[in-house]
């Protein structure tokens, strides 16, 4: 799994450094979405979903890797 | 079929004190979108699945500028208190954004997570005053109130004195049983005395967030006076009565829960699931997350059209059986995260980093500290505030 962020979406809220705090924080300037790891290791895939999903902007997409070929 | 005399009209009365009126789960099951009254005759869609609601809410196409003809309201009180506010609360983007992020390090969750040790002290000495006080005390006088008061004081560098004035305001403001006119003169009042404060800072500037917001947005054009002002009133208002209410109902709602409560005291990690189980159950902002459709929104079983207000109930959301298995059950054991006690959309509560550590420290507290804390009244006979913020007016507790 592999995170991207729309920082001109964000609004600040911080509810994906409260529930996926390794990934995401937040810049000193205006409060907005900073990615700490792109990379999604397996074990915590589910807290970052979760921070996906609540985001209550969307400014956070998820996209699996692609399939070896 | 509906005609305007069989049609519910907003607000609707709760039938049992801490779950949101029986209409969101009626019209959940059998009509999921459909239109209501309002206090003027108005109509509205009212939505009570937590899909639609987090839909509607984050959709670019609804606006928060109750300016705008054919806005909703859910009263002519809150009419006036909410016509008073001029701020980012009630702004659409840009505008919203651009002041928004002035302050968002502010609320950044590191930042608040600062404030957790002073907020650990506050607490100590509060329940301190509560033991040396003696049983009975009134929990909302006691603890309630003077956590959040506090710590808005404390980042605004408000002085502790004026936190009664305060509170006396913002409780007025947030009544829906005053007349319009008492709504709007609460308003004036705080945005009076925020003049008088902006005009003391600009002489003598501290480290605090008023002092620098002068220092950066005011001095350099990027925000007036004035708007500044609106923006201090939507930190008050937002920061006193919401947190207060959530300790208060939070309390009670545990204390009428035994078997939830005993799971809290032999497994204190689970206080920030409880926290969030509370927002959920609880939903304490009752009257918020009115918005006018201004671009057709198709919701996929219906379509609100541009023009059309809508009203999105984050207690009806919050109660989904969908998303919250057995919703009206309290279980401080579930993963409650998803709820949307804050909102949902670009308008969600700037301040929860903030009122999340207030409320994980209160409950990692008070029942340590007074693990026999009972009501000391019947709950028969406690009485609850019809305000924008739902809350009760007194939490009389022994121990």
């Amino acid at each position: 799994m592999r995170i991207e962020v729309m920082p001109e979406r964000c609004i600040g809220s911080g509810n994906c450094v409260d529930v996926a705090p390794r990934y995401f924080d937040q810049s000193d300037a205006d409060g907005v979405v900073e990615v700490l790891a792109g990379d999604v290791a397996a074990e915590d895939e589910e807290a970052v979903a979760e921070a996906a999903d609540i985001c209550p902007v969307a400014a956070i997409l998820l996209s699996l890797p692609s399939p070896a070929r | 079929m509906t005609s305007a005399e069989t049609e519910p009209v907003w607000p609707f009365e709760r039938t049992t004190p801490l779950d949101p009126p029986a209409v969101f789960a009626e019209r959940r099951a059998s009509c999921p979108v459909s239109k209501i009254s309002t206090w003027n005759g108005d109509e509205a869609w009212l939505l009570t699945r937590y899909d639609d609601i987090r839909a509607v809410l984050a959709d670019p196409g609804v606006s928060s500028d109750l300016t705008l003809e054919g806005f909703p309201e859910p009263s002519a009180t809150v009419a006036a208190a909410r016509g008073g506010q001029k701020n980012f609360a009630r702004m659409d983007p840009p505008t919203h954004d651009e002041h928004r992020r002035m302050l968002a390090p502010d609320f950044k969750v590191h930042h608040v997570a600062e404030l957790r040790g002073y907020m650990s002290e506050l607490v100590d000495n509060l329940l301190d005053r509560m033991e040396e006080r003696g049983a009975p005390v009134d929990l909302i006088e006691m603890l309630a109130q003077p956590v959040p008061s506090s710590v808005i004081c404390r980042i605004l560098d408000l002085p502790a004195e004026r936190s009664d004035f305060f509170q006396d305001r913002v409780r007025t403001w947030m009544s829906l049983d005053n007349p319009p006119q008492v709504a709007r003169q609460a308003n004036q009042d705080i945005l009076d005395y925020f003049a008088q404060v902006v005009d003391e800072r600009l002489e003598q500037p501290g480290d605090d967030l008023i002092s620098r917001m002068i220092t950066n947005q005011v001095e350099t054009g990027q925000l007036s006076r004035d708007e500044l002002l609106h923006i201090l009133q939507l930190l008050l208002v937002g920061g006193f009565d919401t947190t207060a209410n959530m300790i208060a109902l939070g309390t009670l709602t545990l204390l009428q829960h035994p078997d939830q409560l005993a799971l809290l005291k032999a497994d204190p990690s689970l206080v920030n699931s409880a926290v969030e189980e509370l927002l959920r159950y609880l939903s304490v902002a009752h009257q918020v997350a009115f918005r006018l459709a201004v671009d057709d929104i198709d919701l996929g079983h219906q379509c609100i059209h541009a023009g059309e207000g809508v009203i999105a109930p984050i207690a009806a959301a919050n109660r989904d059986p969908e998303v919250f298995a057995d919703p009206d059950t309290v279980d401080i054991t579930r993963d409650a995260r998803r709820h949307v006690a804050f909102g949902f959309g670009l308008h969600q509560c700037l301040g929860q980093p903030l009122a999340r550590v207030e409320l994980q420290v209160v409950f990692s507290k008070l029942f340590v500290r007074f693990p026999d804390l009972r009501l000391a009244v019947s709950a028969d006979d406690l009485v609850f505030r019809n305000s924008i913020i739902y809350g009760v007016a007194e939490l009389p507790v022994g121990w």
